[in-house]
C-alpha cells in the first residue's frame, strides 16, 4: 500500500486560488466518496482550510502514479477550473514523504505561524468527515493517530508553542518578565475595549487579583468590571489610582496623551519605585511616550509588541529545528509499521498456505494409514500442522524482519513465493 | 588530593558546559544533567578538601592553591542554594565556568611541601577564613546577578528582546536575590571581620595595623552595608543597585588578592 498526498497551501497559492479550491464539510464528504471508489484509491481524507487544501488517499503501489494523476485532476475539476491549472501551484507526495508532510501539518510546522493551535482540530475534524464518508481505512486510520500522537510529543517536547504571539497576551509575558509572577498582582484597564478585555482576561488567568478599570463612559467600564470581578473608578480619577497598578493596559481612542510623564512620576512616588509595566495599544499613542525613560518604568507601545511577537517568532523557529528532528524519527517508526501492516497479510496467507499443502498432503497418504477413530483423524491433523507451524517458524519469522529492514520497493507482496515466481 | 581533584575539574567541567548549553539551547534535560554533574563534583570536592586537612595537618585555606580549591567549594555550595530557593538556573552559565577555572589554577599551583603547620593551635584560623571565603562567594552571587540584572534591564527599556532576553530570568527574581545574597554576604563579613580582630588581638594585642587586606575589608563591608541601606529606603532599587553590586566585586577581588600585590600584615606564607 501507498500514501499520495496532493494539495495545495499559502506558501503555493495566493489566497485567490485557495480559496477556488476550498471544500466545505458537505463538499469533503462528496468529494470524498465519488474519488475512493476502491479500485485505484482505497482511502481517502481532505483537510481543507483557509491556509491550505490536502487530499491524502492510500492506494496500492502499482497504481501509484495513476493515483497521483487522478488526485491532481479532481482538484482542477472540482471547481471546474483548466486542466493544469493547478500544476504550478500544487505539490504532490508519496509515501515517505507524504507522511512526513502530515506529521508537519498537524504539529503546525508548516503553519504560517509556526506553533499555531489550530491546525491540530482541522485535521482531526477532516479524520471525522472521512470516517464518516466511508473513505477511511486501516493505513488512514493507522496514519492519523500516528500524526495525533506526532503533533503532541512535537508540542510538549518542544517550545515551538511556549511563547506568545499574541498581542494581547503580550502583557502577560512581559509582566513575567518583570515580576516573575501576576499572582496578587494589580491591573488598572484606561479604556475598555475589547483588546484590553483580552489582556486583561490573560492577566487575570495569570493570577492577577485586582482590576481597576476607567473608561469616559461608565457604563462600558462597569460591564467589564463585572466580568472580571473588580473595581470602576471614574476617568477624571483615575490618576490617583496609577500608582496601585503593577501593569496598566491603555486603549483608549483618543487623540491625545491620556498618561503623560507628570502622572506617571507622581504615581512612582506612591509605588516607592516598583517597577510598573505600562502597555499602550492605542494609536495614536496614550500614554506620553518619556514616560518610558523614568526609573523603573516599563513602557512598551505597539510596535515593540510586534517586536517582541518577532521576537517569539525567531525562538519558535528555533524550536521548530528540534520538531523536525522529533518528526523525522516518527515518520521512520510509521514507515516500519506501515510495512508490518503489509507484510502480516502475506505472512498469514503464507503460513495458511503452507498449512494447506499439509493437509492436501495428508489426504493423498491417507489410505495408506487405514481406519481411524474420528479422534485419532482429529489428532493426526493436528500433529500435522503443528509440526508445519513449527518448520515454518523460523522462516516466516526471518521474513518477518527482512520486511521490518527493507525499502518497500524490494517487496513484492503480490508475488507469490511458493508458486516458483521471483520474489 | 590531587588526582581527587582532576576527578572534581572533571566534573565541574561537564557541569560548566552543559550549564552554557542550557541556558543557550533552554533542554531542562541538558540542565539536569548540569546540576548533577555539579553535585558529584561537590560530593568529591568536600572528600578531597577533609583529606588535605587530615593528610596535610592544618586546615585547607592558607597557600593560594588551597584558597582557590575552597573558594570554587564555597562558590558551588551558594550556587546549590541559590538553585533550590531561586531556580535561577541561569546563573549557571556564569558560575560554572569560574568554578571550572578556579579548580583548574588550583590544580596548577604545585604547592610547597614542606611548609610549616601554621596556625594549627587555634580555631579562629578556619572560622575566619571560611567566613570570608563564603562571603566572597555571596559577594559574587550579587556581582552576577546584578549583571543579569542589568542586562535584562537593557533589553526591556530599549525593546530589543535579543535571545538573551528569552533565556535570562525575571528582573524580580535577580533583584531579590541579589538583595539576599547581599545580606548573607555582609552578615558573614561582618562576622569574618570581627573573628580576624579577635585573632589578631589574641597575637599581637592589635586589632588593626593598616594592612591592604584589612582596609579593602573594611571598605568591601562599607559598600554593602550602604547597598543594603539603600535597597531598604524603598521598595525596589534596581539599576542603581545593581550598578553598587558590580562594583562592590571590585572591591572585593582587591581585598582576596590584596595582599598578593601590596604586602602587609596578612602575609604569612
Amino acid at each position: 500500500m501507498s500514501i499520495v498526498l496532493v494539495g495545495i497551501n499559502h506558501r503555493t497559492a495566493p489566497v485567490e486560488v485557495r480559496e477556488l479550491l476550498a471544500f466545505n464539510d458537505e463538499a469533503c464528504a462528496d468529494g470524498l466518496r465519488r474519488l475512493v471508489d476502491g479500485e485505484v484509491l482505497q482511502e481517502g481524507l481532505i483537510v481543507s482550510t483557509c491556509n491550505r487544501v490536502e487530499i491524502l488517499s492510500a492506494t496500492a503501489s502499482d497504481k501509484l502514479e495513476f493515483s497521483t494523476h487522478l488526485l491532481a485532476q479532481f482538484l482542477d475539476h472540482q471547481r471546474r477550473l483548466p486542466a493544469d491549472f493547478l500544476k504550478t501551484h500544487s505539490y504532490q507526495h508519496i509515501d515517505e514523504q507524504a507522511v512526513r508532510h502530515l506529521f508537519r501539518v498537524a504539529s503546525s510546522l508548516d503553519s504560517m505561524v509556526v506553533g499555531e493551535p489550530q491546525v491540530l482540530g482541522q485535521v482531526r475534524h477532516a479524520y471525522a468527515i472521512a470516517v464518516e464518508a466511508g473513505t477511511a481505512g486501516r493505513v488512514l486510520n493507522r496514519l492519523i493517530h500516528h500524526t495525533f500522537r506526532v503533533a503532541k510529543r512535537v508540542r510538549s517536547e518542544t517550545g515551538i508553542a511556549a511563547n506568545a504571539v499574541s498581542i494581547s497576551y503580550m502583557a502577560v509575558e512581559l509582566g513575567k518578565k518583570i515580576f516573575e509572577s501576576l499572582k496578587g498582582r494589580t491591573v488598572m484597564l484606561i479604556g475598555a475595549g475589547e483588546m484590553a478585555e483580552l489582556s486583561a482576561r490573560h492577566l487575570v488567568n495569570a493570577g492577577a487579583s485586582r482590576v481597576i478599570i476607567t473608561n469616559r463612559t461608565e457604563t462600558a467600564a462597569q460591564e467589564l468590571a463585572d466580568e472580571f470581578g473588580g473595581e470602576t473608578v471614574p476617568f477624571s480619577d483615575f490618576p490617583k489610582f496609577l500608582g496601585d497598578a503593577d501593569v496598566v493596559i491603555c486603549s483608549t481612542g483618543a487623540e491625545s496623551f491620556v498618561v503623560t510623564e507628570k502622572m506617571t512620576r507622581e504615581a512612582l512616588d506612591t509605588r516607592r519605585n516598583k517597577p510598573t509595566c505600562l502597555i499602550d495599544i492605542s494609536v495614536p499613542r496614550n500614554i506620553e511616550p518619556s514616560t518610558g525613560k523614568l526609573p523603573n518604568v516599563f513602557l512598551f507601545d505597539i510596535d515593540d509588541l510586534e517586536s517582541v511577537i518577532s521576537s517569539n517568532i525567531r525562538e519558535r523557529e528555533r524550536e521548530a529545528e528540534r520538531a523536525e528532528l522529533i518528526v523525522q524519527s516518527e515518520v521512520m517508526q510509521f514507515q516500519q509499521s506501515l510495512r508490518l501492516m503489509d507484510a502480516g497479510p502475506t505472512i498469514g496467507a503464507l503460513r495458511q498456505k503452507l498449512q494447506d499443502m499439509a493437509r492436501t498432503e495428508l489426504q493423498r497418504q491417507r489410505k495408506r494409514l487405514g481406519q481411524l477413530s474420528p479422534d485419532q483423524e482429529a489428532a493426526i491433523e493436528q500433529l500435522l500442522i503443528s509440526t508445519v507451524n513449527k518448520i515454518s517458524h523460523p522462516v516466516l519469522d526471518q521474513m518477518r524482519r527482512f520486511y521490518e529492514s527493507s525499502e518497500p520497493e524490494e517487496i513484492t507482496p503480490s508475488a507469490d513465493p511458493l508458486s516458483g515466481d521471483e520474489i | 588530593m590531587r588526582s581527587l581533584l582532576l576527578a572534581v575539574l572533571a566534573a565541574y567541567l561537564i557541569a560548566a558546559i552543559h550549564s552554557i548549553l542550557a541556558f543557550v539551547n533552554k533542554r531542562r534535560a541538558v540542565q539536569r544533567v548540569a546540576e548533577w554533574s555539579m553535585a558529584v563534583g561537590f560530593v568529591l570536592h568536600t572528600v578531597a578538601l577533609i583529606a588535605d586537612w587530615v593528610i596535610d595537618g592544618h586546615y585547607p585555606l592558607f597557600f593560594l592553591r588551597e584558597t582557590l580549591s575552597f573558594l570554587a567549594w564555597a562558590l558551588v555550595a551558594v550556587y546549590a542554594l541559590v538553585l533550590v530557593r531561586y531556580r535561577a538556573q541561569a546563573l549557571g552559565a556564569f558560575t560554572m565556568p569560574l568554578i571550572s577555572i578556579l579548580t583548574f589554577v588550583a590544580l596548577l599551583d604545585p604547592g610547597t611541601k614542606n611548609s610549616p603547620a601554621p596556625f594549627s593551635a587555634t580555631w579562629l584560623f578556619p572560622v575566619h577564613t571560611t567566613l570570608l571565603i563564603f562571603a566572597y562567594a555571596a559577594f559574587f552571587v550579587v556581582f552576577v546577578a546584578s549583571i543579569m540584572y542589568l542586562l535584562q534591564e537593557r533589553e526591556l527599556k530599549l525593546k530589543t528582546f535579543s535571545a538573551i532576553f528569552h533565556r535570562l530570568p525575571p528582573l524580580s527574581t535577580v533583584n531579590e536575590l541579589a538583595t539576599s545574597a547581599a545580606a548573607l554576604g555582609l552578615t558573614l563579613l561582618t562576622i569574618g571581620i570581627a573573628t580576624g580582630m579577635v585573632w589578631s588581638s589574641s597575637r599581637d594585642g592589635k586589632i588593626w595595623h593598616n594592612d591592604p587586606k584589612e582596609i579593602f575589608a573594611v571598605l568591601t563591608w562599607i559598600l554593602y552595608f550602604s547597598l543594603i541601606l539603600y535597597r531598604s529606603t524603598s521598595n525596589w532599587r534596581g539599576r542603581n543597585a545593581a550598578w553598587l553590586g558590580v562594583l562592590g566585586f571590585a572591591l572585593v577581588l582587591c581585598t582576596f588578592f590584596g595582599t598578593r600585590l601590596l604586602g602587609g600584615y596578612h602575609v604569612f606564607g
